[in-house]
């Protein structure tokens, strides 16, 4: 995996993958994607928000699965045939995590130049606008580049995952 | 050339504290009254080895004081001193105060207080030294020394200038030839490896043993010999052969020297090889009369004993790197499952012995990556017998620490966090249970306490026993302080076992002086939550008037768990198989969450209630009844699918909310499935009934 990077000069590029969520496209930088597997076998955890859609062994390694439509406030993503996995190391103040993101496919990956990353509409997008780093005009449609770190942010899950514990509790 | 010594610091601070608690170990095995040679041995060997690996990197302060204290160890090994009690005290100072310059920051010069300290010690050991310094050795004492360095010298992390260095510490060096004969050219050079040779004389009144012990570093991997002074030809002949260099440089240098005169050299060239060029330096040092055969003899069986115990040796390896192997070994072992399963359906009798063969193996090969995690539980243990020392002393009591079962073996984990609650046990022992010796005395006892600390396995986990043979625990004394704190109302009914694990309880103690050791009554509850996190348990046996045992039952490893598998819904759990009491079936209950379990109520939890399952429940379900300190509850599933010994994975950051999984595993058909923490369960549920009951009631 190379990434072409030129700082300094304003030509900064960066290689992302595109894919398709409910037929949409959407980008996430491709350094962090370590993997991308059929989507099968995942083992739900009750009491969870309802975009985690639980956890799959990957050779050993248990690793958690979101739901990036139902992450969206959508219904959750149905499964098909090209529905599948995209493993992903983020990088935070947890330490590193491997998880797994469900799209409805994956189409291809591009170098966006920096300069073509247009900010995101100020609404509109039906989508938090914190989750939208920005949008990359490809042919003839827009794609929604996903601020990958607040999408999949465990700090927020955590504190999903608690209000859920103590919630029906009282 | 610049290193990176960071990572060799490491490991130097990481070794000196066990040479500095292997040291302290022997000094307190000395004070106890052991005579034993191999004691003196080991704190000479503690000291010795610290004053080398600190001499490469160049901690003088270190090198100067270990080098006093090693002169004095040495008349005590030679039989010139005897040891004694204040000899001892004196050398545990010694000991404190090596640990703490080992311990100063590096690259900073010792605080001055530090050094101040020192030299009180210094002029301290010069007095026990003074009067034996009668030494009779001729200063015509020149040694040659040859050294051939190993290739892997400095990979190994040496330098021959150390060493150089550390022989002008022992005597003067009259002489000192390099050799670079070994040096290839320079295309063909290998940088970090060491092609040099030396030819040294050194005049010296130290023993062979010492100047030896100069080289131990390096002797795997590097030639060395020494001829001491006054040897005879032969011994050159046979040095002359032995190293790599032609004859007549060798022989030219030597002359060159002055270690040998022409002469010397022309009878030395002129002698045939020694008949058995195998022979051992012993045997040669025996036939040229340099030693006597008994010291020969007791030189070699030294050896032999520091190869027993030093024959410990380990490899250093991050414990992230054996986390990944275990992790790996236990998918070998689910994807060999799913391969036996398969080839047991083919009719392939050669496959399925391959197969079955195989699958032996990875068995084996688990046992010794779990294995790989186990560490030997003495270490900690003897860290104790100080601890008992200083605070028997601060509080003018006689206790004597007995350590048993030391080799047992426990998970890295447990051993490393175990320290602490141990310690606060071992404190509390020494400060309430165990009575002052008039008290003893009174009670007909003997005046010296016994503190006892011995691991062993049970049942497939480890007992570690704290028993002193003190006044026991006062359930009287528990109980009124318990009643006092509001922790109980009465202790009418409840059964000793119940009342002795109030102290357990926070901010419960019962010491009515509250001394600088223990009795703030912080600690027994961390204790007990440190053991529980560990997945293990505190039992009491109370012997009142005559002592008291803590077990702390351990659980063999952190990583393996026997489980009970059950399902709900599709989903499948596992349940700590130590947790559960007896399976049966729920019959009819009613409107209320409890069932008759023989005449006593129980409780039970719903688990598909529990986990939001919305599929249907079978018409039969049943109920595992668990029970943890003492509760017992049920709790209701779908499924019982039998017992499994499992790998446990932690399930991350993610979901750490979930404080009822304590993790989870990966099932043969590769799916995950969830371990139940059982207390945490049952602690919720308990905590729901509450605050719903009081919703309730305040509404009326």
């Amino acid at each position: 995996m190379t990434r072409d990077t030129t700082l300094e000069s304003g030509q900064e590029k960066a290689q992302y993958l595109i894919f398709n969520l409910r037929g949409e496209p959407f980008a996430i930088p491709l350094l962090g994607v370590k993997e991308i597997i059929e989507y099968g076998s995942v083992t739900h955890i009750p009491n969870m928000p309802v975009f985690i859609r639980g956890v799959i062994n990957l050779r050993g390694r248990v690793v958690p699965v979101i739901d990036l439509a139902a992450r969206f406030g959508e219904p959750p993503t149905t499964v098909g045939e090209r529905t599948c996995v995209v493993i992903v190391e983020l990088q935070d103040e947890a330490g590193i995590n491997d998880m797994g993101i469900v799209v409805d496919g994956v189409n291809a990956v591009s170098d966006i130049p920096a300069s073509e990353i247009e900010p995101p509409p100020r609404f509109g997008a039906k989508i938090r606008v914190d989750f939208i780093q920005g949008m990359w005009k490809s042919q003839d449609r827009f794609v929604i580049v996903l601020d990958q770190a607040r999408v999949l942010s465990i700090q927020e899950i955590n504190q999903l995952a608690e209000m859920m514990e103590d919630g029906p509790a009282r | 050339m610049t290193l990176d010594l960071t990572a060799a610091m490491q490991t130097y601070a990481a070794e000196s504290q066990e040479l500095l608690e292997e040291m302290e170990r022997a000094l307190l095995a000395l004070e106890a009254g052991r005579q034993d040679p191999d004691l003196i041995d080991a704190i000479f060997r503690s000291a010795h080895t610290i004053k080398g690996s600190s001499g490469m990197f160049g901690l003088d302060a270190v090198v100067a004081f270990a080098h006093e204290v090693e002169t004095l160890l040495e008349l005590v090994r030679s039989g010139q001193r005897t040891i004694d009690t204040p000899l001892v005290s004196l050398l545990l100072r010694c000991h404190d105060h090596i640990a703490a310059l080992v311990n100063s920051p590096p690259g900073e010069d010792p605080q001055a207080d530090l050094l101040v300290q020192g030299d009180a010690l210094k002029t301290e050991l010069q007095a026990w030294l003074g009067d034996a310094s009668d030494d009779d050795r001729t200063s015509e004492n020149v040694w040659h020394i040859s050294l051939r360095c190993g290739r892997e010298l400095f990979r190994d992390g040496m330098d021959p200038l150390s060493i150089l260095r550390y022989l002008g510490t022992l005597g003067e060096l009259i002489n000192v030839t390099t050799l670079d004969d070994a040096l290839p050219p320079i295309e063909r050079m290998d940088p970090t490896a060491c092609y040099l040779g030396f030819e040294i004389d050194l005049r010296t009144e130290t023993d062979k043993q010492t100047l030896e012990a100069a080289f131990d570093f390096v002797r795997e991997s590097s030639q060395v010999h020494l001829i001491p002074p006054g040897s005879k030809t032969a011994l050159w002949a046979e040095l002359i052969q032995a190293l790599p260099e032609g004859d007549d440089k060798l022989g030219e240098i030597l002359v060159r020297t002055g270690v040998l005169t022409r002469q010397e050299l022309a009878a030395a060239m002129g002698i045939q090889v020694i008949d058995s060029p195998d022979k051992q330096l012993g045997e040669i040092l025996v036939e040229q009369g340099l030693a006597p055969p008994e010291a020969v003899k007791a030189a070699l069986g030294r050896q032999a004993q520091a190869r027993r115990t030093g024959g410990e040796r380990y490899v250093r390896v991050e414990a992230d790197k054996l986390d990944r192997l275990v992790d790996l070994v236990g998918e070998l072992v689910i994807s060999s499952t799913v391969t036996t399963l398969r080839s047991s359906h083919s009719d392939d009798r050669a496959l399925q012995e391959a197969v079955a063969t195989s699958a032996r193996f990875i068995e084996e090969v688990r046992d010794a990556a779990l294995g790989l995690r186990m560490v030997p539980i003495g270490g900690t243990f003897n860290r104790f017998q100080r601890v008992v020392h200083d605070l028997s002393q601060e509080l003018g009591k006689q206790i004597d620490l007995v350590i048993s079962g030391g080799e047992t073996e426990l998970d890295k984990t447990v051993v490393d966090r175990i320290g602490d609650p141990l310690t606060h046990l071992v404190r509390n022992a020494i400060d309430h249970a165990i009575e002052s010796p008039e008290e003893r005395l009174a009670a007909g006892k003997d005046p010296r306490g016994r503190l006892q600390l011995n691991a062993h396995h049970e049942n497939g986990s480890i007992l570690i026993e704290l028993s002193d043979d003190g006044r026991g625990f006062d359930r009287e004394r528990i109980a009124s302080k318990a009643i006092e704190r509001g922790l109980i109302d009465s202790t009418e009914g409840i059964p000793d076992q119940d009342v002795f694990q109030l102290i357990f309880a926070p901010g419960f103690s019962t010491a009515e002086q509250v001394s600088n050791l223990s009795g703030r009554g912080v600690g027994m509850d961390v204790v007990k939550r440190t053991i529980e996190d560990l997945r293990g348990t505190v039992e009491l046996e109370n012997r009142p008037g005559q002592g008291a045992t803590v077990r702390l039952r351990m659980p063999l490893t952190l990583a393996i768990i026997d489980g009970f598998l059950v399902s709900v819904g599709d989903a499948r759990y596992v349940v700590p198989l130590d947790t559960v009491e007896e399976c049966m079936e729920l019959g009819t209950v009613g409107r209320r969450d409890y069932l008759d379990l023989r005449g006593e109520v129980l409780p039970f939890l719903r688990l598909r209630d529990l986990l939001h399952d919305t599929t249907e429940a079978p018409a039969r379900q049943s109920v595992v009844v668990v029970s943890y300190a003492g509760k017992k509850a049920g709790l209701v599933v779908d499924r019982l699918l039998g017992e499994l010994q499992t790998v446990i994975k932690p399930l991350g950051e993610v979901f750490s909310a979930l404080k009822w999984i304590s993790g989870c595993t990966v099932l043969d058909v590769g799916q995950v499935g969830l371990i139940l923490d059982v207390p945490v369960l049952v602690a919720q549920a308990e905590r729901r009934e509450v605050t719903s009951g009081h919703h309730a009631a305040a509404l009326k």
